[in-house]
């Protein structure tokens, strides 16, 4: 038992320093970007002021107020002492609305897109990929050139052609945003009919995108387990090819797995393809706004949700492996 | 057996599949609601949100009604902050705006609406012209005896006084821009108001024309609930101007209704005090305004071509295709080439801290050279008047701003682009030609190379920068184009000294109560040479005494010949010195107008004489009265 003791003491050490260093780069490569957001705020107050030192004197304040002129080590220690009780600062871009506030009210946009078309994603490309290498002819002749080709599409290219086809040409659904631009946010069928609605071409922008690479992954996997020489011992043993069939996709599984929990762990960046192009709200949006304007705080903010979500899908990774993978039990022990 | 089970599996995912595909092609709620029952009233919506519970127009619950409606894009890029006029900060464009372009006005008003058409003042909180006393150091104007707040108090004097003592105490950028020119702001009676002018030593008034564009470009608050936002915050100038101003009272046609990060609804206050007869006489048609706030411009046009957008303030691309080739019921103000009036003035400006450029026959060669007829065509695609049709002044083609200084005495002077034998034979003369046969001009030994600039994205900007780059080429000259990110690019154009940029672009300022004045200052006054962060012209850093001397004389001229004389003369010494030169033409708002739902939008020619300005700037609100259902 030891073994796992140093094992997972290990794993939370490296967890932690990871993600100190995570912060740190967080904070700094933003602010590493040329130009002075500041100087943006301050140009839209101040525009069409002809004189000059009030300008400058408006500037001081925005400056003053978000600490840009201490620093940077000391900006860094209070942005990281108040990150830990979950105050991100104000967005210089939609100053002075909080960052928490911003990534409140648009996290919940990207979960709810994201988090179910990776899944079923990832469930329809496994089953595919594995019933390609399981019945192999005709279907697999099919499947694998589509797979090929769903997962060779770029995410952007995807959406602008189901973009163009479904709500352009045969307006089948709607363009952009949540829900239909005549609604405000209530209870009724009505509205959560139209907010299905929105929701249909970037959900399955994102889930043929993401068929196709898994169906891929999950057929040469399963072809090369199926071609295992534990396989062929079992069919001359006679076992029975249902359970033969269990054991080979449960090997083949594993990698899929990590594959799903990675893809879990990065969906706030992947989701800036789908958001944009349909104009659906979400992180995704907020994070391409937060770099175009400088906006360090929510930059910072956005991709510190994504690295904690990558660093907890790894770390639960590392520690499930430990538990389930007997490879990796194995060499736990031996060290 | 086995491949039985296998195929029904795939048949129960095809059907999956389907089912999820056939919710994608049912028919919108929303189409189905418009038309339906519009009189039932609004209940509750989202908690989080400013409904306004007394609306009594409201449709389905949680739609608002198509007909009752109108809908706008292009001002509003983001969540708003919040509804405090006092703050510059609120993110509100649609309805907290005040520049001396344009003021927004369906929610807080000003004392006059200024009308870009013609350059006049219409009285708004005000009754009737505003005078000047004789040697022209106040203003006295009166209030209208009808103008109340949202909260059915009237609007006196002492609010007048109030909101500009407060906005100068906190500095916002109202407040900052206006100090230099207003000494006070006295109520003489409950209904009258007297504005005093800052006086020079020789007491006269520092600057009439900041005077006047005080009148259409600033609220008037309710005093009372400054004096609120005062108690709540301490009166710290910084926690008023951050003050949500959930609790605002207004006096303008509509109030707040609704606003996330999708949306911001206002909805007509049934009381408002502009329907007497001394005002509109009427409320405005449209119940609700709204604006969806869309990612980027292509989702705004998308959803302009589909008739969820009735006012788009976008550049849309040869904008007549829309009519002509797609017919859509989408118009503009003018039926044919430029499709609107344009007020601004894009501007290619010459850094004169490069050495190179300091030599005038340089800057007016560049200037010669390039295809102004090919930037208007491709950039504006024809949204811009020739400069055939407008010659090159610091007036935009207003014939109120046309009107201030004589064309036919800088005629000589002007120049038609693209005249590369001219630009050539310019340069020759001056001696600056190629001695090492490498096809680039050399001046004191230095190669004539430059870089010109202008932010990432803009993208009529950039095909005009292209255009420059092109007539360098052609005349001996290597430009180069650059295009930094806009947070990187105003940073350098801003600073005290640069040695970045070469050739850059920035904008001038467009129709105002101050122009053609303000314009002759941004394009050169040397007063902003040497300071930090410099929003407010000049970037080039041109210094010239002559010019200076004008900008001052003006503000205090009221004779029409001298004041003629003044613009021409400096209109003369623009197009000698080259400072900078105007690349186009473009409107202070872009307006088109999807006429599915809605109708009688202004246009020329219409006898109205309402500006085309998305009907919620200064006078071009007097548009939202005229609306009529197409139905």
């Amino acid at each position: 038992m030891s073994g796992y003791v140093k094992y997972f003491r290990k794993k939370i050490i490296w967890f932690l320093i990871t993600f100190f260093v995570a912060v740190l780069l967080n904070f700094i490569l933003p602010r590493l970007m040329p130009g002075d957001p500041v100087a943006v705020i301050t140009a839209r107050s101040a525009q069409g002021m002809s004189e000059a030192s009030a300008v400058k004197e408006m500037y001081d304040n925005y400056a003053e107020q978000f600490g840009v002129n201490k620093p940077m080590y000391v900006q860094f220690f209070t942005y990281f002492g108040n990150a830990l009780t979950g105050d991100l600062g104000l967005s210089f871009s939609q100053y002075p609305r909080e960052v928490s506030d911003i990534i409140g009210s648009a996290i919940w946009w990207t979960v709810g897109l994201q988090l179910p078309a990776i899944i079923v994603g990832w469930f329809i490309g496994n089953i595919l990929g594995a019933l390609a290498a399981y019945i192999r002819k005709g279907f697999d002749k099919v499947l694998l050139p589509v797979a090929l080709f769903l997962s060779s599409i770029p995410a952007f290219g995807m959406a602008v052609i189901l973009l163009v086809v479904f709500a352009l040409k045969l307006e089948m659904a709607p363009t952009s945003g949540g829900y239909a631009f005549d609604m405000l946010p209530h209870f009724s069928w009505d509205f959560v009919r139209s907010i299905i609605r929105h929701y249909q071409l970037p959900f399955w922008s994102i889930v043929i995108f993401a068929i196709g690479g898994q169906a891929i992954g999950m057929r040469s996997m399963s072809i090369y387990e199926l071609n295992a020489d534990y396989v062929k011992y079992s069919r001359f043993l006679g076992i029975k090819d249902r359970k033969i069939v269990g054991y080979v996709f449960r090997n083949a599984m594993l990698p899929q797995i990590t594959g799903l929990a990675l893809s879990l762990g990065s969906m706030i960046g992947g989701a800036l393809v789908a958001e944009i192009i349909f104009s659906y709200p979400g992180l995704g949006t907020t994070l391409l706004s937060a770099v175009t304007t400088s906006d360090y705080p929510l930059l910072s903010a956005t991709t510190l949700i994504i690295t904690i979500m990558v660093l907890v899908t790894t770390f639960t990774l590392d520690i499930v492996y430990g538990f389930v993978d007997p490879r990796v039990k194995a060499a736990q022990f031996d060290e | 057996m086995k491949k039985m089970r296998m195929l029904k599996v795939v048949t129960a995912l095809v059907l999956v599949f389907t089912l999820v595909l056939a919710g994608c092609s049912s028919k919108d709620s929303t189409d189905t609601t418009t038309d339906t029952d519009t009189t039932q009233t609004d209940t509750t919506i989202d908690d989080d949100t400013d409904m306004d519970e007394d609306a009594d127009e409201g449709g389905v619950e949680g739609t608002l009604p198509r007909d009752k409606t109108l809908y706008f894009a292009g001002l509003q890029w983001g969540a708003i902050n919040g509804w405090n006029p006092l703050s510059d900060d609120m993110n509100n464009a649609l309805l907290i705006t005040q520049t001396a372009a344009g003021t927004r006005v369906p929610m807080f008003e000003t004392l006059y609406m200024f009308n870009f058409l013609d350059g006049s003042m219409q009285p708004f909180l005000a009754d009737g012209d505003f005078e000047w006393n004789a040697d022209r150091t106040s203003v006295t104007v009166k209030l209208k005896d009808a103008a109340k707040w949202s909260d059915g108090t009237p609007i006196t004097a002492e609010d007048v006084v109030y909101t500009f003592d407060t906005i100068v105490k906190i500095g916002n950028g109202q407040g900052n821009s206006l100090k230099p020119y207003i000494e006070s702001v006295e109520a003489q009676d409950e209904k009258t108001v007297v504005i005093n002018a800052k006086l020079t030593d020789d007491g006269i008034a520092e600057n009439t024309l900041m005077v006047e564009q005080y009148l259409s470009t600033t609220y008037v608050l309710q005093k009372a609930w400054i004096e609120t936002v005062e108690e709540r915050t301490g009166g710290d100038p910084v926690a008023m101007k951050q003050d949500p101003g959930e609790d605002v009272v207004y006096s303008g046609a509509y109030g707040p209704y609704f606003a996330n990060d999708q949306r911001v609804v206002v909805v007509r206050n049934e009381d408002y005090w502009g329907q007497d007869e001394s005002m509109w006489g009427s409320l405005p048609q449209p119940t609700y305004l709204a604006h969806t706030i869309y990612v980027d411009n292509a989702a705004g046009e998308v959803a302009f071509k589909a008739g969820e957008v009735d006012v788009c303030q976008q550049f849309i691309p040869n904008i007549q295709d829309l009519w002509l080739k797609d017919n859509l019921p989408i118009s503009t103000y003018l039926e044919e080439e430029p499709y609107g009036i344009t007020g601004q003035l894009p501007t290619a400006w010459y850094n004169l801290d490069v050495p190179a450029l300091q030599n005038v026959a340089v800057r007016k060669a560049i200037a010669l050279a390039v295809d102004y007829d090919a930037i208007i065509s491709n950039a504006m695609t024809n949204q811009s008047p020739t400069f055939d049709a407008v010659p090159r002044s610091v007036m935009n083609p207003t014939e109120a701003e046309q009107s201030m200084y004589r064309q036919e005495d800088v005629a000589d002077l002007q120049w038609a682009g693209n005249d590369i034998d001219g630009a050539n034979a310019l340069l020759d003369e001056a001696g600056i030609i190629d001695t090492d046969g490498d096809g680039i001009r050399e001046l004191d030994g230095e190669k004539l190379s430059f870089n010109a600039t202008c932010p990432n994205g803009w993208t009529d900007w950039m095909a005009a920068i292209e255009m420059v780059a092109a007539a360098g080429e052609k005349i001996g000259i290597e430009i180069t184009s650059e295009f930094p990110e806009w947070s990187v690019y105003q940073t350098v154009v801003t600073a005290a000294s640069q040695d970045q940029y070469d050739i850059f672009m920035m904008w001038t300022d467009g129709s105002a109560p101050t122009q053609p004045w303000a314009r002759v200052r941004q394009l050169m006054s040397s007063e902003y040479n040497g300071i930090e962060g410099n929003w407010s012209g000049n970037w080039g850093h041109y210094a010239n005494d002559r010019i200076d001397e004008i900008i001052q004389a003006i503000p205090k001229e009221t004779d029409m010949n001298t004041l003629q004389d003044l613009y021409t003369e400096a209109v003369e010494i623009y197009l000698t010195e080259v400072p900078s030169f105007t690349l186009m033409y473009r409107p202070n708002n872009f307006h088109a107008v999807n006429e599915s739902v809605w109708t009688s939008y202004p246009e020329d020619g219409d006898g109205k004489n309402i500006p085309p300005n998305v009907m919620v700037d200064g006078y071009s609100i007097a548009g939202l009265y005229e609306l009529s259902l197409v139905q």
